[in-house]
């Protein structure tokens, strides 16, 4: 009776003694600046919701090409960042990523998700 | 974590809609196996090892709490100032949903998607039937019956038995709703439109049927209430116990309904993290669709899904003849409440630390005017776990694999109560499976999204 929960507590602390060393986050200062290529077309977009990864600190550059003038929002936190973009070539720098986490990038002007920064 | 008000950390940027601030990063592949390996193991360790003859009664479980305690806590003085308590906060939301500005500065969203929504669940967990015991419903309904003449408990009429908890079921989809597929969730006027159909609905609904209503209708108690059940405080004969939470959990009655309610619970925070995952928001974005629809469709789906597979599971138990298996799942529906418990903490355990300690510096300041009456609108957030994600991801894990045991544990207990001798291992086999489904299918959605 008494049996299953040693039992238990022994299977836990192996899940926390494996992932223990698990993982390692450094923030690099002198990182190449991250280019990100974004393409608006009327509603298509490119990226269209997919994942790409940046460093935590590193620095982030966007490239916009646009047939309409429109708002892209970076939902950092704390703090957000947005940018107006005019129609033709644009490019932006974004602040970088303070912080480990999954950061959404959206077109303001589209309601969509262009992509997803994950910082590590 | 991306509930609609994780952008309040946003210094003032207004966006459209809801979609989330940073989110957790997702934990790592070797992470996921572990946890899902523990939990595999750990069930049928549990199987092969544990009790064979029930071991809580729910009528002599639990030693009473000591005497100072218990009558402290049912003095009519205690009762009442947490009434006062729960009605001033009522109050400051009307006044905040009516004179608050249409910002997101306005603590309403925070307060009503984190602290009511997700906060709930440690406060539950911690103290207890925490919303019965603020809900101002319950106040409003005690005032009405003084001043009639009759019982709180009796309303005109007797709620129907059958009815059960599908009446919150339907409150809690409402919610998540509202929550997660609703594309304008943080503007003010849904909001208030929410809150005020709400509480026209308890008021109304207490009116009729009595107090009863607020145990089986109440979508935010019932939650509560559930969610208590797994804590250390529960009430035998009406007086106050401190027992094991499995042994609590073991007394929580079966009633009809339950089973809709643990699915929606469960259902709508995995399609949260669902919801979220760049697979999702690939193919809704591709498919031409509106993404509104989808999102409803998906929604919709992880709740029917879950409900479905808990029920095929429960009534796929081997019973003798004597039995009706229609009656298992809501037997057994509580042995998912430990699972729900877990991966709410591990979904949203950043989310409430941060988002809510934002919402009580922008609580302090109600109508965005500047005032700081709570004295906390100068709190510096703790992006601390932000920061750590390896040590957040192994508290994501450990919570989902507790809960998942817990589960387990309990579900054992009430099985060797209600099968017959012959079947009372085999007969598990189909509900562990289905556990088994939900924490690993659960760790997978918190890897991939």
């Amino acid at each position: 009776m008494s049996r299953v929960p040693s039992l238990v507590a022994l299977v836990l602390v192996g899940v926390l003694t494996l992932t223990a060393c698990g993982g390692s986050s450094s923030a690099a200062s002198n990182l190449p600046t991250k280019k990100i290529a974004i393409t608006i077309n009327g509603s298509d977009t490119d990226p269209n919701g997919t994942e790409i990864d940046v460093k935590v600190g590193q620095p982030i550059e966007f490239d916009v090409t646009a047939d309409k003038a429109g708002e892209i929002h970076v939902h950092s936190s704390p703090q957000e960042q947005e940018f107006e973009y005019p129609q033709g070539s644009s490019t932006f720098r974004v602040k970088a990523i303070g912080a480990p986490g999954l950061v959404t990038v959206e077109s303001h002007t589209l309601d969509k998700v262009l992509f997803k920064l994950k910082a590590e | 974590m991306a509930g609609p008000v994780s952008i309040l950390i946003a210094g003032g940027i207004l966006p459209e809609h809801g979609l989330g601030g940073a989110q957790d990063l997702p934990i790592s592949r070797g992470l996921v196996i572990l946890g899902a390996g523990a939990a595999v193991a750990v069930s049928f360790l549990v199987l092969a090892l544990a009790w064979r003859t029930p071991r809580y009664d729910a009528a002599t479980s639990g030693r009473p709490a000591p005497p100072w305690l218990a009558s402290l806590v049912d003095s009519a003085g205690w009762r009442g100032a947490l009434r006062v308590l729960g009605l001033l906060a009522l109050l400051y939301l009307v006044v905040t949903a009516v004179f608050g500005k249409d910002l997101l500065t306005n603590p309403i969203f925070g307060i009503f998607y984190v602290w009511i929504w997700v906060g709930m669940v440690p406060a539950s967990l911690l103290l207890g039937r925490v919303w019965r015991a603020i809900s101002p419903f319950r106040l409003i309904n005690a005032g009405i019956a003084r001043l009639s003449g009759s019982e709180p408990g009796d309303g005109m009429l007797a709620y129907p038995e059958r009815l059960g908890m599908w009446p919150a079921s339907l409150g809690l989809l409402a919610f998540v709703w509202m929550e997660l597929v609703y594309p304008h969730n943080v503007d003010l006027s849904p909001v208030r439109l929410w809150c005020a159909i709400y509480l026209g609905l308890m008021i109304a609904g207490g009116a009729v049927f009595g107090s009863t209503f607020y145990a089986r209708a109440d979508p935010f108690e019932v939650y509560s209430t559930l969610v208590a059940s797994a804590s250390v405080w529960g009430r035998r004969d009406g007086a106050l116990v401190i027992r094991s939470p499995l042994a609590n959990l073991d007394a929580t009655p079966a009633t009809p309904g339950l089973v809709g309610v643990v699915a929606v619970l469960f259902g709508s925070t995995a399609f949260d993290a669902f919801r979220d995952s760049t697979r999702w928001l690939t193919f809704i974005q591709g498919t031409g669709y509106s993404p509104y629809l989808q999102n409803n469709l998906g929604l919709l789906g992880f709740c029917v899904a879950v409900g479905l597979i808990f029920w095929l599971a429960c009534v796929a138990t081997a019973v003798g003849p004597e039995h009706d298996r229609r009656a298992l799942p809501g037997q057994l529906a509580v042995s998912v409440v430990p699972i729900i418990v877990g991966y709410v903490v591990a979904h949203y355990l950043s989310y409430v630390v941060e988002i809510g300690t934002q919402t009580l510096v922008l609580a302090s300041d109600p109508l965005s005017n500047g005032s700081n009456i709570f004295g906390t609108g100068n709190l510096v957030v703790p992006y601390w776990l932000s920061y750590h994600p390896t040590f957040l991801a192994d508290i994501k894990v450990l919570a989902v694999v507790v809960g998942h045991v817990v589960g387990v544990v309990v579900a054992h207990e009430r099985a060797i109560k209600l099968l017959p001798k012959r079947h009372q291992l085999t007969g598990q086999l189909p509900l562990l499976a289905a556990m088994v489904c939900f924490t690993v299918g659960g760790l997978y959605l918190l890897f991939s999204s």
